[in-house]
């Protein structure tokens, strides 16, 4: 007999045990297996101590999820962490600022320029492509360098299932999991770092919830812009007294924002794009136990810091050379920013935003931290304002503030500007970063897209909302 | 110009929250597509009516498949010159071609609800409805990668034998559920998804696939019964679409069935069974997690609005959802 044959009668003989069998076959396998192991392992484990009800974890988790004090606890740790991060990150920024960019530039121009390279190529690789890695390493690496551990840490006690825990109850009414509230925190710190993060859900369509909303936190990069826009546009509008606690006001605003909008968000995609896409909760609270402090340090500055920075510096190396070479080739004159500020700048005025803004968001997407000095830059170089700024093409940021508003006033800027560039800082595409670990976590491209596109188009529909009522107010 | 900006969003926000296949179904042509489907469904009601030995001929399979007669007496001429069926007498029969094509459909469609049931979140109440449009659009291929994905599985989410690939199925098993005697224990086997109203008033009753049954009685045409010892009732035409029967490995637990969200903090019990309705991955990651019949299970934890919950078992604590929680059965010990 041929062996084809054979097999057919086999696998129908197989068909029809299965068949005799019915569905009851993997639940019994399971139950088996448990059984045997439990065995096995009550004949070879002694437990030396049985666990008192009185024991520690007990009632350290009755304090930290009960009632009156759990969300208490939790708003004072993230307050604290966000505190020392932005507090913290201060020092170690101008720091670096001060070596890399205001000592290390010049010198490597130098440097490079006594070489006899010509003029332009000094100017592509160092005023392009060094500066813009420069800029986003003295900005994006203390942050996160404090953020991360201190995230890590919280994880490694054994914390943060806790916050899932007690959260999970507004997040399962958008139709996601409450671990989406650890990977939004984390977002604050990084989107990229945030979507990797989203391994902890192990559900997949709350999984992808969490992947697809992740931007609408507002993370590090964009804090310095939120800061700055506020305290000259907001700020402004009231007494000096008010103006620090008004401005740190509008730019939580921002942030709270953004939280709601991730809610909104979540619920609109279980309802329409995810309706039916599996989800399956569970939520392990493991045992607390004293964090590795070294281990922590290690991991989260190796694994996070490092591997988000490290892609930053690869998209943000030719974002710098792009900037730099938009800024310098001219047809007719006119440099190609410029060609394309005065084109964008009706369509840019409908959403209360102007042209340089629109350039700045599409040529820094490697890195939000690049957009603000990307902006004066471009502000500086269209005006012609020869005052300020370091040449075409040379990302810069000023000390002072009024110096900031001044440039921000000669460009045309109103208050509707500020409050429409808050907005879109927070309702616009992921940083390249962001979207090149979404294609990884998903990929899918039809998730990439999603993610990339949704949150733009929401941005262009609030901003534009936003301007035509302030003009019916004004 | 504001108006035109206003459109454009519009257009893209629809894109994104427009399902694919509603743009399919917008730029598709349907003359062709509509005939394959019409004579598949043919082919699959013929076959059905002659399991239950009832004669067939146009009018019957015209008014089962509410379209035109003449449409159908088409279908039907183009079907016979195919050679999938032949008439006698205005009686319609399959061939043997005939026979394996339309089992080629049923088992596309049911391999396709096990897969809603198992992969997706749809609504069972979704599933028939779906497989029903599903079935004319996947080729031999698919189907085979769908089947191997969802492990070849012999039974759909409704109880209905899958035929296999070579076109083998097996006898209906069980008898209905308004045969059963008095304090008789069985297991529902089998609920017929067709009428589609029917089907969706025994789902609504809360009855699924695996459900334990205690048999009361029939009274005034009401069949009354207890499903997971909850006491229950369906009409005569209703309980006519259910079969019952013990399938191997089954445990029937006698006594009540408490509920594992019933639970207050610092009680404990032992693990009796997982509602079926409790599917594919859901069921699996519960399993997975040690959740199975014999564990000692204590509600350690409530959260601050109290769903979840934290369980403790096998020496880890897990928190499910209240929702998950109803469909584990234990005993109080």
């Amino acid at each position: 007999m041929d062996s084809k044959s054979n097999r057919e009668k086999i696998i129908s003989e197989a068909n029809r045990l299965r068949w005799e069998l019915g569905e009851n076959l993997y639940d019994t396998l399971m139950e088996t297996i448990y059984n045997n192991a439990s065995e096995i392992a009550n004949k070879a484990v002694t437990y030396s101590d049985k666990k008192s009800p009185f024991s520690f974890d007990r009632t350290l988790d009755k304090i930290l999820t009960s009632k009156y004090f759990g969300i208490p606890i939790m708003l004072m740790m993230l307050a604290f962490v966000f505190w020392l991060t932005i507090v913290g990150a201060n020092y170690p920024s101008s720091i670096l600022a001060s070596f890399l960019i205001d000592f290390l530039h010049p010198e490597l121009k130098n440097i490079f320029l006594s070489f006899n390279i010509p003029n332009w190529l000094v100017g592509l690789l160092i005023d392009g492509g060094y500066l813009s890695c420069a800029w986003v390493v003295s900005v994006m690496l203390p942050p996160m360098a404090i953020f991360f551990p201190l995230f890590t840490l919280l994880e490694d006690f054994g914390y943060l299932p806790r916050v899932a825990f007690n959260l999970d109850a507004i997040y399962k009414k958008a139709g996601a999991h409450g671990k989406q509230a650890l990977t939004m925190a984390m977002g604050f710190g990084c989107n990229a770092a945030g979507i990797i993060s989203t391994r902890i859900i192990d559900s997949p369509r709350e999984r992808l919830i969490a992947i697809i909303t992740n931007n609408f936190s507002l993370c590090n990069g964009r804090w310095p812009t939120q800061i700055l826009i506020a305290t000259v546009f907001i700020g402004s509008l009231v007494p000096a007294y008010l103006a620090g606690f008004i401005s740190a006001l509008a730019v939580i605003f921002i942030a709270v924002l953004g939280i709601i909008m991730s809610f909104i968000v979540s619920w609109a995609l279980t309802k329409t794009l995810l309706k039916g896409e599996i989800s399956a909760f569970s939520l392990e609270l493991p045992p607390y136990r004293p964090p590795r402090i070294l281990q922590t340090l290690y991991t989260s500055l190796i694994d996070r810091t490092i591997f988000v920075l490290w892609r930053a510096i690869v998209f943000s190396f030719p974002a710098g050379l792009v900037i730099w070479l938009i800024s310098n080739i001219t047809i007719d004159g006119i440099s190609l920013a410029n060609h394309f500020i005065n084109f964008f700048n009706p369509v840019a005025l409908i959403f209360g935003l102007n042209g340089v803004i629109f350039l700045a968001y599409i040529i820094a997407i490697p890195a939000n931290e690049l957009v603000l000095p990307t902006i004066l830059m471009l502000t500086v170089s269209h005006l012609g304002l020869n005052d300020f700024g370091a040449g075409s093409g040379v990302l810069f940021e000023l000390e002072s503030i009024e110096d900031t508003a001044k440039i921000f006033q000669a460009g045309g800027w109103t208050l509707l500007t500020g409050i429409n560039l808050m907005l879109f800082s927070l309702l616009h595409n992921p940083c390249s970063t962001t979207i090149f670990t979404i294609y990884k976590e998903t990929k899918s491209w039809k998730w990439t897209l999603v993610s990339t596109f949704l949150p733009i188009i929401l941005g262009l529909l609030v901003t534009f909302i936003v301007t035509k009522i302030y003009y019916l107010v004004h | 110009m504001s108006l035109f900006i206003y459109l454009v969003l519009i257009f893209i926000a629809s894109i994104l929250f427009l399902k694919r296949k509603q743009i399919v179904f917008l730029f598709k042509k349907i003359k062709n597509e509509d005939d394959k489907i019409l004579q598949e469904d043919i082919l699959k009601n013929i076959y059905q009516l002659q399991k239950q030995n009832t004669i067939c001929k146009t009018e019957t399979i015209s008014t089962r498949l509410n379209e035109d007669k003449v449409k159908v007496q088409n279908s039907i001429n183009k079907l016979q010159k195919l050679n999938f069926v032949n008439t006698v007498d205005e009686e319609i029969h399959l061939t043997e071609s005939g026979k394996t094509y339309a089992l080629k459909i049923i088992r596309f469609h049911r391999l396709y609800e096990k897969f809603l049931a198992d992969k997706t979140n749809l609504n069972e109440k979704t599933w028939h409805k779906v497989a029903d449009e599903i079935e004319h659009k996947l080729n031999q291929e698919d189907a085979e990668k769908i089947a191997a994905q969802i492990g070849n599985p012999v039974y759909d989410p409704h109880g209905d034998p899958i035929p296999s690939s070579s076109g083998e199925l097996p006898e209906k098993i069980g008898i209905s559920l308004s045969e059963m005697k008095h304090n008789e224990i069985s297991v529902v086997l089998h609920i017929e998804d067709e009428p589609h109203n029917i089907y969706e008033n025994i789902v609504n009753k809360g009855i699924y696939k695996g459900i334990q049954i205690r048999f009361l009685g029939i009274f005034n045409n009401e069949v009354s019964f207890y499903a997971n010892e909850k006491l229950c009732s369906l009409s005569l035409d209703e309980a006519n679409n259910i079969q019952v029967g013990i399938p191997k490995l089954e445990k029937i637990h006698l006594g009540e069935f408490k509920k594992l969200s019933s639970l207050s903090v610092g009680e404990k019990g032992k693990i009796i069974g997982i509602a079926k309705s409790l599917r594919g991955q859901q069921r699996r990651r519960i399993m997975d997690l040690g959740i199975v019949p014999g564990t000692i299970i204590e509600a350690e934890l409530e959260s601050i609005s109290g769903d979840p919950v934290a369980y403790r078992v096998r020496g880890t604590t897990i928190a499910l959802r209240k929702n998950q929680a109803e469909k584990i059965y234990i005993e109080k010990i």
